[in-house]
């Protein structure tokens, strides 16, 4: 049914239960929870120290103790060299929310993340369909179209820049097959821009997100269509009833990396149109913003305020999506204190 | 068994990677001998230039090659960096205590932060009387705040229209144009011709804010730019009528389509690539387009055809229509820098034989009077009128103002050129751009 | 239905009855597929072939192929130094943060989901957080911090944050992982008195290992393709990884754009091959997270 090499032993079973079962009712409960209250004694509070540490030591000093510091410094008026003296509250705060350039790379920041659910999710979800039947090649068509993903944004930045430039090969490749007149300055006109980027994005990521739902598709039993073939059910309402919704806790999950990855797109956006003018080409994202006013322009400070302000923002969408939307699919999981 | 072996193995080669990684010196070779005294130890420095190709990067070479082998115990290791990444990263190696020994230095406001900071060292007492002799005052002023001097000038780099006499020939006009109305009469006569009439570099922002550096020169009076200077506040009406010029310009669709991802100077696709193939009829710029036009023609030789004319004049402005503004190109020290060492070398760049064999490779003026007497182009020759006789000269804005309000100011100005910014957005970017730093 | 005698369906029907379900794969999937695979790799062939072409081909024909074509560029990319160096500086950093990041993870993962006690919930809640922060939100104190503690221009000031950044989504991939070892092999671990440690080493490390290899993967894809970082850390040229080097090789070189082609074709050959190389992991492994 499956074609991972990979079995642990007995672990697949129980996974198998929870993802058909996990649909809305209340997971099977899992092997490992049940509860050890014994109490934590020094050895294991020992053991979980020595375990944890590298891990824990890690991640708050590169990634808890910056972000704190972010908060700090957006409070300062600061170049960036030796500390900063300058305070001024809230004040970078408001000239952030009230900027209108920071009004438009948030702007483009929504439309990036609406248009990559829109356009990636139905499609990939279609090719996924498609490809899941048995079919030759499949393997190799799945590595194929995975490639984009794995290959850099920076790469896939600089490729496409250099191919979509008024006189470069997409224009003449329409030239060449009659559709010239259909030739557009695809990176400079601030009408298009920013579809022309939506292109590139989906492109690269759309690979993922089919891989990702043939994966799922993949782990519906075959019984199910079968005791729906045989009560006599259509193809569509077969994909309507059993595989659209099953495919749904993956779909979930993708979306939320979509959402994610698109609230903090930077790479692609800054080797393309460069440090200046992606506000004007209307693709400007926060993060370009936050990197051209902060860190180009010496303002270490405000640069810091503008990273709150992102992270705000995320962490924001993501508790909202957490809990309205994951909330049933996570259960089990360690968040819950149900789940001790 | 097998595979615990293997996974404490894999931990192990990944324990000692990042043991040899941490214990790796970086290779960047900055073992800089602060002892001012002694020039006898060996001394290695870094020189950080944008001179990335060409004729440029061959002088720099060449330079070095000479002053080490006249100075033994001196070292120089060269890095190129693309004109539009080195301030930043200048500006990151300073911050970071990491900076090169001798670089490029524009000037200005952003000359001024670096000297706040303390990351420049005052050579005002190193020139040597050779130097000050060949060089001249003015030169030096350019590079000095409060009377000491923290830079070399090596090349002085007014702007103005670097054109092609080709095609200006071949549309028909006769004349290089004086005023604001025969440059539009000229640009017409190029359209009409087949080809772009000014070429811009908007991908890089300072091209096209460039546009509005001049006609804010020809709007406002010499006092109202250095007063902005302090204040870094567009306060007077003079900014507004420079963005309403250039918006009347604009429209009058001058500029190469796409100017929005066309570069100053990477690519025969750059605004100085389209010069350089005779693809565009004119850009302003500085007195370096004509070495980076060299560059980018189809042989990689000077373009024979190229001419220079000044900014035209702009009916009803407080300022002088025959000021000039352009950068004196320098080399500066860091403040950790060998002191001897390298002040030997900056005296050595502005020798006036290294000077002549600067303006060979860079087809730019140079600032020492000596070398400037060998000047052939006329181009150059114009160039160096222009500056002599201009009754002031003031900075590119961008630099003047620094480095914070300079990149807003221009990314205000190509909005304004895409039609998604106004005139008022220019003046508010400004204003604003202080608050944030 | 009636729940009268249910008589397993013979193969043919199942066969057929699962055929129906999924739809066969009739000549329009071909197509489909033939149509999604050249979408996705034309972008591609037309950077490896632009390498092999001259500037004045692609000026006068941009979308044509190499004719003739031409090694040079190719060949200059191979034996530049500045090329290796950044293939060398990439490596290592890959590596070493793939490495540790799988070690440490592993290791907290399995306090996670192994051991029970009062703050564990916080714990994962602080890990899980951590894909809030993306590097571009703590980048500019993470400079300010790598810069005070001396690691500018250094590789080390480029793995050690990615560390950082890499263990939330680790950590969210082995902890269901882990947990879903059965309690049963704990026991019998600990009656052979082996103890949590013991457990750890002998059973969960073999039995995690598809779950490593997946975190590993996408660790090292994720730092060899990360530009932000090591464009604030690493300003020395010497010290450049592979994305830094794209792109400063297409500036300078940008009159050249053949060989700029070559240099960005040839940069996505290690990251093309280690994929073709864990292909099965890889998508295997999203299998796996997807059921988690």
């Amino acid at each position: 049914m499956s074609d991972s090499s990979v079995n642990p032993l007995a672990v697949k079973d129980s996974q198998h239960d929870r993802a058909v079962v996990g649909a809305g009712s209340s997971p099977a409960p899992t092997p490992a929870a049940r509860p050890r209250r014994r109490g934590v004694g020094w050895r294991a509070r020992f053991e979980i120290a020595i375990l944890s540490g590298p891990a824990v030591l890690l991640f708050v000093g590169f990634v808890i103790f910056p972000v704190c510091l972010a908060a700090y410094y957006g409070f300062f008026r600061w170049k960036g060299y030796g500390k900063p003296t300058d305070f001024v509250g809230l004040n970078n705060y408001k000239i952030i929310l009230t900027d209108p350039e920071f009004h438009a790379a948030l702007g483009h920041n929504v439309f990036i993340v609406i248009a990559s659910l829109v356009l990636q999710g139905p499609i990939a979800i279609g090719f996924a369909l498609l490809l899941n039947r048995p079919m030759r090649f499949r393997s190799l068509v799945r590595v194929l179209i995975f490639v984009p993903y794995v290959v850099s944004e920076v790469i896939v930045g600089t490729g496409f820049s250099l191919m979509l430039q008024s006189d470069g090969a997409f224009n003449g490749f329409l030239d060449k097959i009659g559709l010239g007149s259909l030739a557009h300055d695809w990176l400079s006109d601030p009408d298009i821009a920013i579809w022309t980027l939506m292109a590139i994005i989906s492109w690269k990521y759309i690979g993922f997100a089919v891989i990702l739902f043939m994966a799922a598709l993949q782990n519906i039993p075959d019984e199910l269509f079968e005791a729906a073939a045989i009560d006599g059910a259509s193809y569509w309402q077969i994909q309507r009833n059993i595989t659209l919704p099953l495919l749904g806790p993956t779909l979930r999950i993708w979306a939320f990396l979509s959402i994610i990855g698109s609230l903090q797109l930077f790479d692609l956006v800054y080797i393309v149109w460069g440090q200046y003018v992606a506000g004007t080409a209307g693709v400007s994202t926060m993060a370009t913003y936050m990197v051209q006013y902060g860190r180009t322009a010496g303002n270490f400070g405000y640069g810091s305020a503008v990273a709150v302000v992102l992270f705000v923002i995320s962490l924001i969408i993501a508790l909202v999506y957490q809990r309205f939307v994951l909330r049933r699919d996570t259960e089990g999981a360690l968040t819950d204190k149900a789940a001790r | 068994m097998a595979r615990m072996n293997r996974a404490a193995a894999f931990a192990a080669l990944g324990a000692s990677i990042a043991l040899v990684v941490s214990g790796c010196s970086s290779s960047d070779d900055n073992s800089s001998d602060s002892s001012t005294a002694d020039a006898d130890k060996p001394v290695t420095m870094t020189l950080w230039t944008n001179a990335t190709t060409g004729p440029g990067a061959a002088f720099f070479e060449d330079t070095v090659k000479s002053f080490d082998a006249a100075n033994p115990n001196v070292t120089i290791k060269i890095q190129t960096i693309q004109n539009e990444d080195l301030d930043g990263k200048l500006q990151t190696a300073l911050n970071s205590g990491d900076a090169p020994d001798i670089f490029l230095q524009r000037g200005g406001g952003k000359m001024a932060a670096m000297v706040e900071a303390g990351q420049l060292m005052d050579i005002t007492d190193s020139i040597s009387d050779e130097t000050q002799a060949g060089v001249g005052e003015g030169s030096f002023k350019a590079e000095s705040i409060d009377g000491k001097t923290y830079a070399m000038p090596v090349s002085v780099l007014p702007g103005g229209f670097f054109y092609s006499k080709d095609l200006y020939e071949k549309a028909g006009i006769t004349q290089t144009p004086t005023t604001l109305d025969q440059l539009n009469e000229a640009n017409t006569k190029l359209k009409a011709s087949g080809v772009d009439a000014i070429a811009l570099g908007g991908k890089d922002a300072w091209p096209a804010a460039h546009w509005y550096y001049w006609f804010a020169l020809r709007e406002c009076s010499e006092d109202t730019l250095n007063s902005t200077a302090k204040s870094l506040q567009f306060e007077d009406d003079c900014w507004t009528k420079a963005g309403d010029d250039l918006k009347a310009f604009k429209d009058t669709g001058a500029f190469n389509k796409g100017f929005l991802t066309t570069s100053a100077q990477q690519g025969a696709g750059s605004s100085a690539g389209l010069v350089a193939n005779h693809k565009a009829g004119a850009e302003l710029m500085g007195a370096w387009d004509p070495g980076v036009i060299a560059s980018l023609t189809p042989d990689e030789k000077p373009l024979p055809d190229l001419g220079f004319y000044p900014f035209i004049s702009v009916p009803g402005g407080q300022g002088d229509p025959k000021a000039i503004m352009g950068g004196v190109d320098g080399y500066s020290c860091s403040a950790k820098a060998p002191k001897k060492a390298c002040t030997d070398f900056l005296n050595y760049l502005a020798s006036a034989d290294i000077q002549k064999a600067y303006y060979k490779a860079f087809n730019a003026p140079p600032v020492n009077k000596d070398a400037q007497s060998v000047v052939t182009e006329d181009y150059l020759k114009a160039v160096i009128a222009a500056f002599n006789d201009a009754p002031y000269v003031s900075q590119w804005l961008d630099t003047l103002y620094g480095q914070n309000v300079g990149n807003a100011l221009n990314t205000a100005v190509v909005n304004l050129l895409a039609d998604k910014g106004s005139v008022a957005d220019i003046i508010t970017a400004v204003n604003n751009a202080s608050a944030k730093g | 239905m009636t729940a009268a005698t249910i008589v397993p369906p013979k193969a043919s029907t199942r066969a057929r009855a699962t055929s129906k379900a999924r739809g066969g794969a009739g000549p329009a999937t071909y197509f489909v597929a033939l149509l999604l695979v050249g979408v996705m790799l034309v972008p591609i062939l037309y950077i490896v072939l632009g390498g092999f072409r001259t500037n004045a081909q692609i000026t006068t024909d941009p979308a044509g192929f190499p004719s003739p074509w031409k090694l040079d560029n190719y060949i200059d990319v191979l034996t530049s130094s500045t090329f290796w160096r950044e293939v060398v500086n990439s490596a290592i950093v890959a590596l070493a943060t793939s490495a540790v990041v799988v070690a440490a993870g592993l290791m907290v993962s399995f306090v996670l989901a192994r051991y029970s006690f009062r703050g564990r919930g916080a714990l994962y809640a602080l890990f899980a957080a951590g894909l809030m922060f993306p590097v571009t939100v703590a980048i500019t104190p993470l400079y300010i911090v790598v810069r005070d503690i001396g690691l500018m221009n250094h590789l080390g000031g480029v793995i050690l944050p990615q560390i950082g950044f890499a263990l939330p989504t680790t950590i969210i991939i082995l902890v269901p992982f882990l947990r879903a070892i059965p309690a049963e092999i704990e026991e019998a671990a600990s009656i052979d008195g082996a103890g949590k440690l013991g457990f750890f080493f002998r059973m969960v490390l073999p039995l995690s290992l598809p779950g490593v290899i997946t975190t590993g993967i996408l660790a090292f894809v994720g730092s060899w393709n990360s530009y932000l970082l090591p464009l604030f850390i690493l300003n020395d040229e010497g010290s450049f990884t592979l994305p830094l080097g794209v792109q400063a090789f297409s500036s300078q070189y940008s009159v050249d754009t053949a060989k700029v082609l070559a240099f960005t074709s040839l940069s996505m050959l290690p990251a093309l091959v280690f994929f073709s190389l864990f292909e099965r992991r890889i998508v295997g492994g999203l299998q796996g997270a997807v059921k988690g």
